[in-house]
C-alpha cells in the first residue's frame, strides 16, 4: 500500500497527507509518517509548497484527534454508570488526567505516537477539558508534522534512511524520557525510605 | 546495595522498568551510531531511484542539474513538474527500469 500511496503523493500532495494523518489518528494502519517524509522531500525539490503540505498533514491530524475525542465523549455518555471499585478507579484516572493530561496528550502525538488514538478516546470518555485537549493536541501535532516533514526535507528522497533515522531518534528520546522519569521516581522513593528508617 | 534491595521490595515494577529503559537507551544509541556511520558514506546516501520520485527530486538527490535530467529523459516543457517517473514510463509504455536506464549515464559523470 505504501508504494501506491507514494505514487499518488506528487499529484495529490496536501489532500493525501491530510487523509493519511486523519486515518492514522483513528488507529488505522496507514504509513502517515513515511508519507510526511516523502512530502518533505517533495517540498525540498519544489514539487509541493511547504504551507500546503505541512498544513494538510496538520489539519488531518487535528481533525482526526477531535473525532477520537468526541467519539470517546459520546461513548462515555452512553456507557452505563460504574459503581463501587470500578467507579473509584475511574475517578482516580480522571483525577490523574486532570493533573497530567496536557503532557499525556502532547507527548502521545509524537514521542509515544502509538498511544495517541487511545489517549484521544480515553480523554473524551473521561470528560477531559476539550479546550486543554485541543491546545495540547495541536501543539503536539505541530511537533509531529514538523519533525517528519523536516526530516523528509533533509533526507526524504532516501525514505529508508529517513524512516530509520526518525525511528531511532524518537526511540532514543522515548527511552531517555522513561529512564529519567523512572530514575527520579526511584530516587525519591529511596530518599523517602531513608528518612523513615 | 541496601537501598537497591529495599527498592526491589517496595518499587519492583519501577526498578524493572528503569532497567528496561536503560537497555533501550543503549540499544537506540547504538542504532543511532550505526546509522550515522552507515549514512555518512556518500555512496549510501543517495538511495534507490523509485517510481514515485519526480525528475526534479532525482536531480536534487543525485546533484545533477534538473535541465540535464529533463534532457536525458527527453521531457518537453509541457510536462507538468509533478509528473512522477512511473507516470512518464507508463505514458511511454516502457518499464520503469528502462526509463531509469536512460538517466544512468548522467549519474556516472563526475
Amino acid at each position: 500500500m505504501t508504494d501506491q500511496l507514494l505514487a499518488l503523493l506528487p499529484a495529490w500532495g496536501p489532500w493525501l497527507l491530510a487523509t493519511t494523518t486523519f486515518l492514522s489518528c483513528l488507529m488505522l494502519p496507514i504509513p502517515a509518517s513515511m508519507l510526511m517524509l516523502a512530502g518533505g522531500a517533495l517540498v525540498a525539490t519544489g514539487d509541493l509548497a511547504l504551507p500546503a503540505a505541512a498544513g494538510g498533514a496538520l489539519l488531518g491530524a487535528v481533525v482526526g484527534d477531535q473525532v477520537g475525542f468526541l467519539a470517546g465523549r459520546g461513548a462515555g455518555r452512553v456507557l452505563p454508570r460504574l459503581r463501587g471499585r470500578r467507579a473509584r478507579t475511574m475517578a482516580r484516572a480522571r483525577q490523574k488526567l486532570r493533573r497530567n493530561g496536557a503532557a499525556a496528550v502532547f507527548f502521545s502525538r509524537w514521542l509515544f505516537a502509538p498511544l495517541g488514538p487511545s489517549i484521544n478516546v480515553a480523554a473524551g470518555a473521561l470528560r477531559y477539558s476539550h479546550r486543554a485537549f485541543t491546545l495540547a493536541g495541536v501543539a503536539g501535532e505541530l511537533v509531529w508534522v514538523g519533525l517528519y516533514v523536516g526530516l523528509g526535507y533533509v533526507f526524504g528522497a532516501n525514505l529508508e534512511a529517513a524512516t530509520e533515522l526518525a525511528s531511532s531518534a524518537l526511540g532514543l528520546l522515548a527511552a531517555l524520557a522513561a529512564f529519567a522519569v523512572l530514575g527520579l521516581w526511584l530516587l525519591a522513593a529511596a530518599r523517602r525510605r531513608g528518612r523513615t528508617d | 546495595m541496601n537501598t537497591l534491595r529495599r527498592l526491589w521490595q517496595t518499587n519492583r515494577l519501577a526498578l524493572i522498568g528503569f532497567a528496561l529503559a536503560a537497555v533501550a537507551v543503549v540499544f537506540f544509541a547504538v542504532r543511532m551510531l550505526v546509522f550515522t556511520i552507515y549514512w555518512a558514506d556518500p555512496a549510501h546516501r543517495a538511495g534507490p531511484i523509485e517510481g514515485w520520485m519526480t525528475p526534479a527530486m532525482l536531480a536534487r538527490t543525485r546533484h545533477i542539474p534538473p535541465e540535464a535530467v529533463a534532457r536525458a529523459l527527453g521531457l518537453g516543457r509541457d510536462v507538468p513538474r509533478r509528473t512522477t517517473l512511473a507516470e512518464i514510463a507508463a505514458e511511454r509504455g516502457v518499464p520503469l527500469q528502462a526509463l531509469i536506464a536512460e538517466i544512468l549515464p548522467l549519474l556516472e559523470q563526475p
